[in-house]
């Protein structure tokens, strides 16, 4: 109220000392007016709770219902809540544009979750848990209900930062029954040369760090993420199962270079399946739609294949990832906040999430439903949860990244020079592993 | 003169002018052509195979006057038009009173404000935009159209070259005799000034009536709630190619830029003539 | 517009310093050889006023003494003290169960500790003159009594307003509305330039501080931190350079060169065509730039037909292409150049409208005596056209370049998501090959809040098209040919 008063006599303050900055001048109605306004906001009841929550485009008519029915859960209190649009994967850019403007839920993808702690952008659970009552729950009753991964994935430094909502964010591979078969699906090399056959493409983007690391965490490289937000990265040396960096880029070349195999951009996944060149592409749950339309009843879904590394086949380790209700730090209502995030996350907003949009839930029990077994991409999808990689990376990860996977789309390293690729691979780490400025 | 005409009304001359500004038209055309195509495609997304649609229909207009959830168009053509026509009356004053202020009258801080001008106009915009942003949340004006309005016409009196240079054309012995007769400025300004520049003053008016139509960054910035419904058009249809959205949009999207562009081109056709006359009158006398 | 430009420069800052000298000699008079109440103006502003008995602008002087007084104790005193250090005090909140609120301590945030101090700033500059030119005024006033001459009322001195100061109505909110929106952001970006705000140091949760020319040392190669930065800063610059003197110099040609075929006699409907050309500027530009990007995707439309009609395959032969299409937006090179094109199709027909109006005022009488000379239509157009076009939009250039070096919009709508560098020393400053300078900043805020480098790469472009604009202006003075037009 003080703060409000005092900026709205500064703008008074402006006009006048601007307008007699050249004379003087009568112009007390506006310093009048201003004032009055300042005390009319401040008025304002104390008894309805306004709340913002962000989600995905897809996702607005389910949130809809959800807010419907969390208001009739708690009925006593007056809610005004609205929902804007804001997809999870680029949530944290537009939250960390402006902490305090931001919604006081939203929903974001797990890997955004060390940048957001970073900045203080996201409300400790831990020291707000006691609001949980209300909902006669416990953080704990939150962690055991949930699948111990998803929990993981919401935790920093020991601390729980987010409500997991749904699971299985992650990549596999789509193909088409009637010109792959299931062994043939099972490698690269036996794919590409079926696809070859059939005079189709296989799909997979590789300009990006989310895509392109599944080739390097499939031979035992990782990366890491530091206290004050660098990355580390050991892709330039040998893995611990004994594959040298040098070797991944040989075969990832061999790959791209081959005829049926093609580089998608980013983002452009669902455009190439739609386009029907393709008999088998790399992609998540959100295209599952779009692939069962395009290849009608020869639509399939398996894990990610193997590649080959000298004479070894390697499995991907695709990233997996996890979506997250988030409660921003900075809320006005922070109580009733993380009572709507944890609503959002329960089991039975979980379930109904799948039903909407095949979100694959994290909920122990709301996966034991039968409609989620039976599904073919969530079965595929889920089927990596034991050796897909939580992906931990800084925000340095990113750009090299994707460079790196341009250049080897685009074919601008040479397999046959080793020394090349090692200085590709170092200049990737430098970069990747630089010092925040 | 006239020898000069008959030798080059030779028929295959003639022919052959108009067809090369023919051609040079279609290749300008081509992508418009598409645009319009496209919008009355039956097919949600983008059409990579052929030039002209598979299938036409106008499903897609449909769509955009039934809102769902992305696409509220005829809620963004409002708030857009509110925002325009806010803007576009700030924006004109204050580019009118700036330039006749420097260009009719004299003042002994003149030139320091003019060259303060120059130098502002040197520094990127996007640059302050961020600032802009936290003045705007300062004063509670984010998310609201007094916002972008203030964004888009408070500093508009920097724009006002154009103006002032076209007033630099009317004649001073008027303003003189004006003056000894006895008349304030201010009657000046309004009575003779402005009606004698009617060219620039619509070139000014449909200039900064079509900015919220266009900009989409300081949009984007200011009406960051998330909220479809308050978008204005251009961040609202810029959204639809979003990486999520596109598959579904496009059409939609092409069918939107058509709509938003039919007003906007016939606001243009008219201005061209004022817009020539505005510039050139302000650019001859200089 | 020529005379507009002549000489400012030299002749504005001089005059300017006379100016600010003139103001504080009248001051010193002022405060010396002014009466009792003239001093007492000193401290209370309304005192000289209520001398000569004007007592409403005694009032309001008072009431604006008061505003700054109560401004600085209320307002500034809660920033300005903190802008050395730009706040000490971290955010820490603590969960109420009763509310269910949290409850924050009163911590810094050091962008508005910037924001407003720099605020505070403004207004008592502004406080200051006021106050200087009050008490010139009142010694005036105090001189005009003495000499017996009339000292206006108030409602004569609100007079003045639409009469002989008819400026200060006109001038006082425009200014006002450019100092909030423009002046202030941008001084406040200079600032940023010298501290820490980046990713690591984001209000509200964290502080950021002071660090000096750190950041301009980064840039230009030193500090040790990205040596890369220094690298994609030469490139990023070089193609800025390069990007701005051609689409400048195309649009502008190219729109010569349409509006002269449009204009010729032999053109028949030449308001058909002009609107054809104009069509394409009427659509906005976020749709039809975006548009084009998918009309020349990798997989897009003309691939697809430079495919069918082999093209795609011709390009592979001779080694142009070594990919299954064509990159027109995704390589170096390629992208450069399609840029430029693409550029000339949204400014030429913007081109053509000024050039239709310039020409439509060429002296008619030097083209008709030029032609009783027997002169041919090409040489006309080297020697009267030409010359008279560069002379009246040759200023209209200098801007345009300028206003290239900061567009936006073309290269942010055409790139964007579309185009991914594979040179890596670019990839680790989170910079590509088509880059401007304004597309870099824009992107280094947006995704990874580096905020303070791009300040200073903001600073830099000023720094370039000032330089530039002084060059190009002075040498246009010196090339001087008004007489020869007027």
């Amino acid at each position: 109220m003080r703060k409000k008063l005092i900026s709205m006599l500064l703008c008074a303050t402006m006009v006048a000392t601007a307008v007699t900055g050249c004379g003087a001048s009568d112009d007390k109605d506006t310093s009048d007016t201003s004032v009055k306004k300042g005390t009319d906001e401040g008025s304002k009841s104390d008894e309805t709770v306004k709340l913002t929550l962000w989600g995905a485009e897809g996702d607005q008519d389910f949130l809809t219902d959800v807010v419907k029915k969390f208001q009739s859960t708690y009925s006593d209190q007056k809610f005004d809540i609205q929902i804007g649009v804001e997809s999870e994967s680029s949530a944290k850019d537009t939250v960390l544009t402006d902490i305090e403007a931001a919604a006081d839920v939203y929903s974001f993808a797990s890997d955004q979750i060390a940048d957001l702690v970073r900045a203080g952008a996201l409300a400790n659970l831990d020291e707000v848990s006691e609001v949980l009552k209300k909902a006669n729950k416990t953080l704990d009753d939150v962690k055991s209900a949930n699948v111990s991964d998803s929990i993981e994935a919401a935790t920093v430094d020991g601390k729980m930062y987010a409500f997991p909502t749904s699971g299985a964010n992650t990549y596999f591979l789509y193909y088409d029954k009637s010109k792959i078969s299931e062994t043939d699906a099972a490698n690269w090399d036996t794919i590409l040369a079926a696809a070859k056959k059939a005079g189709k493409k296989v799909g997979m983007t590789l300009n990006s760090g989310w895509y392109v690391a599944s080739f390097f965490y499939g031979a035992g490289f990782t990366t890491g993420l530091n206290a004050d937000g660098t990355t580390t990265m050991d892709w330039n040396g040998t893995s611990p199962d004994g594959i040298k960096g040098t070797d991944v880029v040989k075969s990832m070349l061999d790959i791209t270079s081959n005829s049926a195999f093609r580089a998608v951009t980013d983002g452009k996944l669902s455009d190439t399946l739609k386009s029907g060149d393709c008999c088998a592409i790399i992609s998540g749950t959100w295209d599952a739609g779009v692939a069962a339309e395009v290849w009608g009843e020869n639509y399939a879904a398996i894990k990610l294949p193997t590649f080959t590394v000298g004479d070894k086949q390697v499995q991907m380790h695709p990233a997996y990832g996890y979506k997250l209700e988030a409660v921003n730090a900075y809320s006005e209502n922070m109580g009733w906040a993380v009572l709507l995030a944890e609503f959002i996350s329960n089991e039975e907003s979980q379930t109904k999430h799948f039903e909407t949009a095949e979100q694959v839930p994290t909920n122990i029990k709301a996966l034991e439903a039968d409609s989620i077994k039976k599904n073919v991409a969530v079965a595929a999808a889920t089927s990596q949860a034991d050796f897909g990689v939580i992906q931990e990376v800084g925000g340095k990860y990113w750009d090299p990244a994707k460079t790196f996977g341009e250049m080897v789309a685009k074919g601008k390293i040479s397999a046959k020079d080793d020394a090349a690729i090692q200085k590709v691979l170092d200049k990737l780490v430098d970069g990747v592993t630089a010092p925040l400025d | 003169m006239k020898v000069k005409k008959m030798k080059d009304s030779r028929l295959s001359t003639i022919i052959l002018h108009n067809v090369l500004i023919g051609v040079i038209a279609f290749i300008w055309l081509i992508p418009i052509v598409w645009l319009v195509c496209t919008s009355f495609s039956a097919f949600s997304g983008m059409n990579t195979h052929t030039f002209f649609p598979e299938k036409w229909s106008i499903s897609y207009y449909v769509k955009l006057f039934h809102p769902d959830t992305v696409a509220q168009f005829p809620q963004w053509f409002i708030n857009t038009f509110v925002v325009a026509c806010a803007t576009c009356v700030i924006s004109t004053m204050f580019v009118l009173m700036v330039a006749y202020a420097t260009s009719i009258m004299r003042f002994p801080m003149r030139k320091p404000l003019m060259n303060m001008a120059v130098i502002l106009n040197l520094f990127p915009g996007m640059l302050a935009m961020i600032a802009v942003y936290f003045v705007l949340k300062t004063f509670n004006l984010t998310n609201s159209y007094a916002g972008l309005i203030m964004v888009y016409s408070a500093s508009s009196g920097l724009g006002y070259l154009i103006a002032k240079g076209f007033f630099d054309t009317v004649p001073r012995a008027l303003c003189e005799a004006a003056r000894i007769d006895g008349c304030s400025e201010a009657r000046i300004f309004f009575q003779m000034v402005i009606p004698m520049s009617r060219p620039i003053v619509v070139y000014t008016v449909i200039s900064s009536f079509l900015m919220p139509w266009m900009d989409f960054v300081y949009a984007k910035m200011i009406l960051n709630a998330g909220v479809s419904s308050k978008y204005t058009v251009a961040i609202g249809l810029y959204k639809m190619l979003d990486k999520q959205l596109i598959n579904d949009y496009f059409t939609q999207f092409c069918a939107g830029g058509v709509l938003v562009s039919i007003p906007i081109s016939i606001l243009f056709i008219i201005m061209q003539k004022f817009y020539v006359e505005g510039i050139t009158g302000g650019a001859v006398k200089g | 517009m020529a005379n507009r430009t002549k000489g400012t420069v030299a002749a504005a800052v001089s005059g300017f310093f006379k100016a600010i000298g003139g103001f504080f000699s009248g001051f010193g008079t002022a405060v010396a050889k002014g009466d009792l109440f003239v001093k007492l103006s000193l401290l209370w502003w309304g005192a000289g006023y209520v001398r000569r008995k004007q007592y409403v602008k005694a009032v309001i002087m008072t009431a604006l003494e008061a505003a700054a007084i109560l401004f600085t104790i209320f307002f500034a005193m809660d920033y300005v003290p903190k802008f050395g250090s730009l706040g000490t005090v971290q955010a820490e909140k603590v969960f109420n169960m009763d509310t269910m609120k949290s409850e924050f301590n009163d911590y810094d945030h050091s962008f508005k500790i910037l924001l407003f101090s720099l605020f505070s700033f403004v207004v008592w500059f502004a406080a200051i003159i006021v106050w200087i030119k009050n008490v010139i005024n009142v010694y005036k006033l105090q001189k005009m009594e003495e000499n017996g001459e009339h000292i206006n009322t108030f409602r004569e001195d609100m007079k003045t307003y639409i009469g002989e100061r008819f400026h200060i109505t006109l001038l006082t909110l425009p200014v006002l509305g450019i100092v909030v929106f423009t002046l202030i952001p941008i001084l406040l970006l200079v600032f940023v330039a010298f501290t820490n705000y980046d990713q690591n140091h984001m209000p509200p949760s964290q502080l950021f501080s002071w660090v000096g020319f750190k950041n301009f040392i980064t840039l230009f190669g030193g500090g040790g931190l990205t040596s890369t930065f220094g690298y994609a800063f030469v490139r990023v610059l070089g193609w800025t350079l390069v990007w701005a003197l051609f689409s400048t110099l195309t649009t502008y040609i190219g729109g010569i060169l349409l509006s002269l075929l449009l204009n010729s006699k032999k053109t028949r409907m030449p308001k058909f065509w002009r609107f054809l050309f104009v069509l394409t500027i009427a659509v906005p530009q976020f749709v039809s730039l975006l548009l084009v990007r998918n009309f020349f995707a990798d997989n897009g439309i003309v691939n697809t037909i430079c495919d069918n009609i082999g093209l795609t395959g011709f390009l592979n032969d001779i080694g142009l292409v070594g990919t299954t299409y064509i990159p027109f937006l995704s390589a170096p090179g390629w992208a450069h150049v399609m840029i430029i094109i693409i550029n000339i199709w949204v400014g030429v027909p913007y081109q053509m409208l000024i050039a239709t109006g310039v020409l439509m005022n060429i002296p008619a009488d030097q083209l008709e005596s030029a032609k009783v000379d027997g002169a041919k239509p090409f040489q006309i157009f080297r020697k009267i056209t030409m010359p008279y076009m560069l002379f009246i939009t040759g200023p209209a250039l200098v801007t345009d370049f300028v206003k290239n070096v900061n567009n936006f919009n073309v290269i942010y709508l055409l790139t964007q998501d579309v185009y991914t560098t594979t040179d890596q020393a670019m990839g680790n400053s989170q910079a590509q090959e088509v880059d401007l300078l304004v597309t870099w900043l824009f992107r280094l805020t947006q995704d990874y809040y580096n905020y303070k480098m791009a300040s200073v790469i903001g600073i830099i472009v000023f720094i370039i098209c000032a330089v530039f604009t002084l060059v190009a202006f002075n040498f246009m003075i010196k090339g001087d040919k008004e007489g020869t037009y007027q």
